[in-house]
């Protein structure tokens, strides 16, 4: 068997079916924070530096609203993590800023 | 509607084709060589027996000492799904396979030919054969089209009405959703037993406990996502093989038969001076069962010493002797040849590597495995707003 050789890229083999997907999508994080909401803890790492924090408040008016807060941090381990809390969903994801 | 015929336990029932006896006794899809010891799928009388797919070996065989371990059979799977698949599209239907025993399609063109659409799912029924026992499903989704193929009788087809998807799914077990064992363990230790429970969950809630496996889960049990069916662009055959009078395990048979197999199949006029990109080299073993390779090319090539140099080393991962030797050309390239230059510029010379490397990529693991970025608002302050990867197939 073989693909058609005139069409670049057919394959005889069961194919899995391309569609787009989104690039940096939010990856959920284990994240221990202190009463006035800043981590000190990700992935049981401690925290060495808030570098820098800062919120992302947008899509109000859709039926998905964005409420985030994000914080940019360096570990103890020298791991440089971007991590928010979504405050729509009361929990913590890790993403690329 | 999209579509969807399943053929439950294909790969025993291929490997049973040889055997059809046995279809009838207790017996079990031995596991491959090298991997974990648990069996595959299994006949009526061992479900009956208290065998079920998955059971560890030992376990299984407490459970039932009659039951019969059937060799895997790649080369019979691959053929008899080959066999199904064009079938179904000499009946009409723009298959898209998603593994032996599973296929898509998309009914709006075929609805008209057959005249509705439950005519048309009893023929893509009746092309796949009743010895099969194969179910189809309809509905609006790809998923809820498996999960209705799922729980159809055999032979018969459940259609799933526009906007009755949850309703359908909620009742309906977990073990539909394409989990790791880890998963389905830790979901029905959290009491969650049916599509229905998961999808009721907050989606955040599900994504913080399972990670990305848990929220694709969730989406699947709410209906799943509106993806295309794209049907397979259909095959041609370029296959030579070579049946022995009695089984052969001498190396050096083996490599002069591989020689003539691959002389034959490059003085076939079907290729049209196009060089291999990929290439199958299987085998039927003494013992019952086959073995099977395929060999990517890092340069597509027709070029006898090269291709006898990438395959013919597998021969020598050969398990037991062959009654049987088989070489199949899996993917021509496009081009009949390479132009070369004296002098190439730079960049040129970057960008045809990449694009060879790619083709490369997309020949060993399939279509839909290269993609491009692309930007779409980068001035998003959302971060997954701003690319998209989009899959390039050409």
């Amino acid at each position: 068997m073989v693909a058609d050789p005139g069409v670049p890229g057919a394959v005889r083999a069961p194919g899995r079916v391309g569609r787009a997907g989104r690039l940096n999508e939010p990856r959920a994080a284990l994240v221990e924070a202190s009463f006035e909401g800043t981590p000190w803890k990700v992935n049981h790492q401690p925290v060495a530096v808030v570098r820098e924090e800062w919120r992302v408040v947008d899509r109000w008016w859709t039926e998905e609203p964005v409420d985030r807060r994000y914080f940019d941090l360096v570990l103890e381990t020298g791991q440089h993590v971007c991590v928010f809390r979504d405050a729509e969903a009361g929990c913590w994801f890790m993403q690329r800023a | 509607m999209i579509a969807c015929l399943v053929v439950p336990g294909f790969e025993l029932r291929a490997a049973l084709r040889e055997r059809p006896r046995l279809a009838l006794e207790p017996a079990a899809l031995a596991p491959a060589a090298g991997a974990e010891p648990v069996v595959g799928a299994v006949t009526a009388a061992a479900e009956v027996a208290g065998v079920e797919p998955g059971m560890r070996l030992g376990e299984a065989l407490a459970t039932c000492p009659q039951l019969v371990l059937v060799e895997q059979d790649p080369a019979a799977v691959e053929l008899e799904w080959e066999g199904m698949l064009r079938r179904l599209e000499n009946a009409g239907f723009a298959v898209d396979p998603d593994g032996p025993g599973r296929v898509y399609f998309e009914t709006r063109g075929v609805e008209r030919l057959y005249g509705g659409l439950e005519p048309a799912l009893e023929r893509a029924l009746a092309a796949v054969g009743s010895a099969w026992d194969p179910r189809a499903g309809a509905a609006r989704r790809r998923f809820a089209a498996l999960a209705a193929a799922t729980v159809a009788r055999p032979g018969h087809a459940v259609v799933v009405d526009d906007g009755r998807e949850e309703g359908f799914l909620a009742p309906l077990p977990l073990s539909l959703l394409p989990l790791s064992p880890d998963r389905y363990a830790e979901l029905e230790g959290l009491g969650v037993r049916k599509l229905g429970e998961l999808a009721a969950l907050p989606s955040a809630a599900v994504a913080e406990r399972l990670g990305p496996e848990g929220r694709s889960a969730w989406s699947l049990a709410r209906g799943g996502d509106g993806s295309r069916v794209r049907g397979r662009r259909p095959a041609a055959e370029l296959a030579e093989a070579l049946e022995f009078p009695e089984a052969v395990g001498n190396e050096l048979t083996l490599r002069r038969t591989f020689g003539a197999l691959l002389d034959r199949l490059l003085a076939r006029p079907e290729r049209g001076g196009r060089p291999f990109r990929k290439i199958g080299l299987s085998a039927r073993l003494v013992g019952g069962g086959s073995w099977r390779r395929t060999v990517t090319l890092r340069d597509a090539t027709a070029d006898r010493a090269r291709l006898r140099a990438a395959v013919a080393p597998k021969l020598l991962e050969l398990p037991a002797p062959v009654i049987e030797l088989r070489l199949e050309g899996v993917e021509l390239a496009e081009s009949v040849g390479q132009q070369l230059e004296l002098v190439q510029p730079g960049a040129d010379e970057l960008g045809s590597r990449l694009s060879e490397g790619l083709r490369q990529v997309r020949a060993s693991t399939g279509s839909g495995s290269v993609c491009a970025v692309v930007e779409v608002a980068p001035w998003s302050r959302i971060p997954e707003s701003r690319a998209l990867f989009v899959p390039r197939d050409e």
